[in-house]
């Protein structure tokens, strides 16, 4: 049985698809069989992220209508030998997938497959609690942003509040920015959000051009993004430790439970 | 409150105000409390108060804050009126 871990981070805009493509990319190229899932219904990206915009037939609520399985809907990433993706539809029905849904559809994929990594949609509404519903885990990705903070610790509170456990990713680090002092470090994030840190991504202009391309940073290869989301992999796959640990994994807990819970 | 504005003029990086204002953010953030529910507690609280001791309910404060332990801490402060007055 494999893992399920849903990429997620309340703002839009910080990197959750371009994080999916490539972990997913790198747990791959680790010899893991991974599946990606756009669970961003209505507004699917990571098809053109990953380049496969046009092989796409059917889609996550053709399988969950009973259209087709969800075998026939994966769409093999030529580039490498197990990655696959399971595109979202474009429809504007809110209603077109449930929590319960999303459940069945994960727990199918994890029978097949080492890894499904689920691209959950900006917000946290209907799209969010279906994102995570199936998850047995959770990457927080935040940039060094007051606003993409603070949206990551409404989604880390509901996280807690769902049990998922959380570990965080900060993107688009600029070392220098942080020295000059006019940027949130990595050490920074981690003691505002009370998270353990998976890694943080450098700003980097490869992943913009990689993009462009519809190449995942980590294919294309060389790039500090590519190394440290390659990093991120190995400490996902259990092959090397965190980066850092931080003390507040009762707090979430706490917060779950309210103001006035103590923690345990 | 002031925290944000009070290291504006102490000339702190913006980095370490954006610290700053995140920490109070998060705690108003976390307690869930909108604006004039926050209000409410208050004017309750300080009716509360005023039944066993003599103070002006206008400079009840509440204040919340993420402690050092990264636990929200709400503090309620108000200063009492002399006996006499």
């Amino acid at each position: 049985m494999g893992r399920a871990i849903v990429i997620t981070s309340g703002k839009g805009g910080v990197g959750k698809t371009t994080t999916t493509a490539n972990l997913g990319a790198a747990l791959a190229a680790l010899g893991h069989s991974v599946v990606l899932v756009d669970a961003d219904i209505g507004l699917r990206n990571l098809d053109v992220v990953m380049g496969l915009e046009n092989r796409i037939v059917y889609h996550s609520v053709d399988v969950v209508r009973g259209k087709c399985s969800v075998q026939k809907a994966l769409i093999k990433d030529r580039r490498m030998e197990n990655l696959w993706l399971l595109p979202a539809s474009q429809t504007d029905d809110k209603d077109a997938m449930s929590p319960d849904d999303m459940r069945a559809l994960v727990l199918e994929l994890k029978a097949t497959h080492d890894f499904v990594i689920i691209d959950c949609p900006a917000g946290i509404e209907q799209g969010f609690k279906n994102a995570i519903a199936g998850a047995d885990e959770a990457v927080v990705v935040a940039t060094p942003e007051v606003s993409s903070i603070r949206d990551a610790d409404r989604v880390v509170g509901l996280l807690a509040a769902a049990e998922v456990p959380a570990r965080l990713v900060v993107n688009r680090i600029s070392a220098n920015l942080v020295k000059r002092g006019d940027m949130l470090s990595q050490v920074d994030v981690i003691e505002i959000l009370a998270l353990d840190l998976l890694g943080a991504i450098p700003l980097d202009d490869q992943v913009i051009a990689t993009t462009n391309k519809g190449v995942p940073a980590v294919i294309e290869g060389k790039s500090l993004a590519a190394k440290e989301f390659i990093r991120i992999a190995r400490r996902l796959a259990g092959l090397e430790a965190d980066e850092a640990k931080a003390v507040g994994f009762f707090t979430r807990i706490g917060r779950a439970l309210g103001l006035s819970a103590t923690p345990a | 409150m002031w925290n944000g504005i009070k290291n504006f003029l102490s000339g702190k990086s913006s980095r370490e105000v954006a610290k700053g204002r995140l920490h109070l953010v998060l705690a108003h953030d976390r307690t869930g409390l909108e604006g004039a529910k926050l209000q409410e507690m208050r004017d309750e609280i300080a009716a509360v108060i005023a039944k066993y001791v003599p103070i002006d309910a206008d400079a009840v404060e509440i204040q919340i804050e993420k402690t050092r332990s990264r636990e929200t801490q709400l503090t309620v402060s108000s200063a009492i009126s002399p006996r006499n007055a």
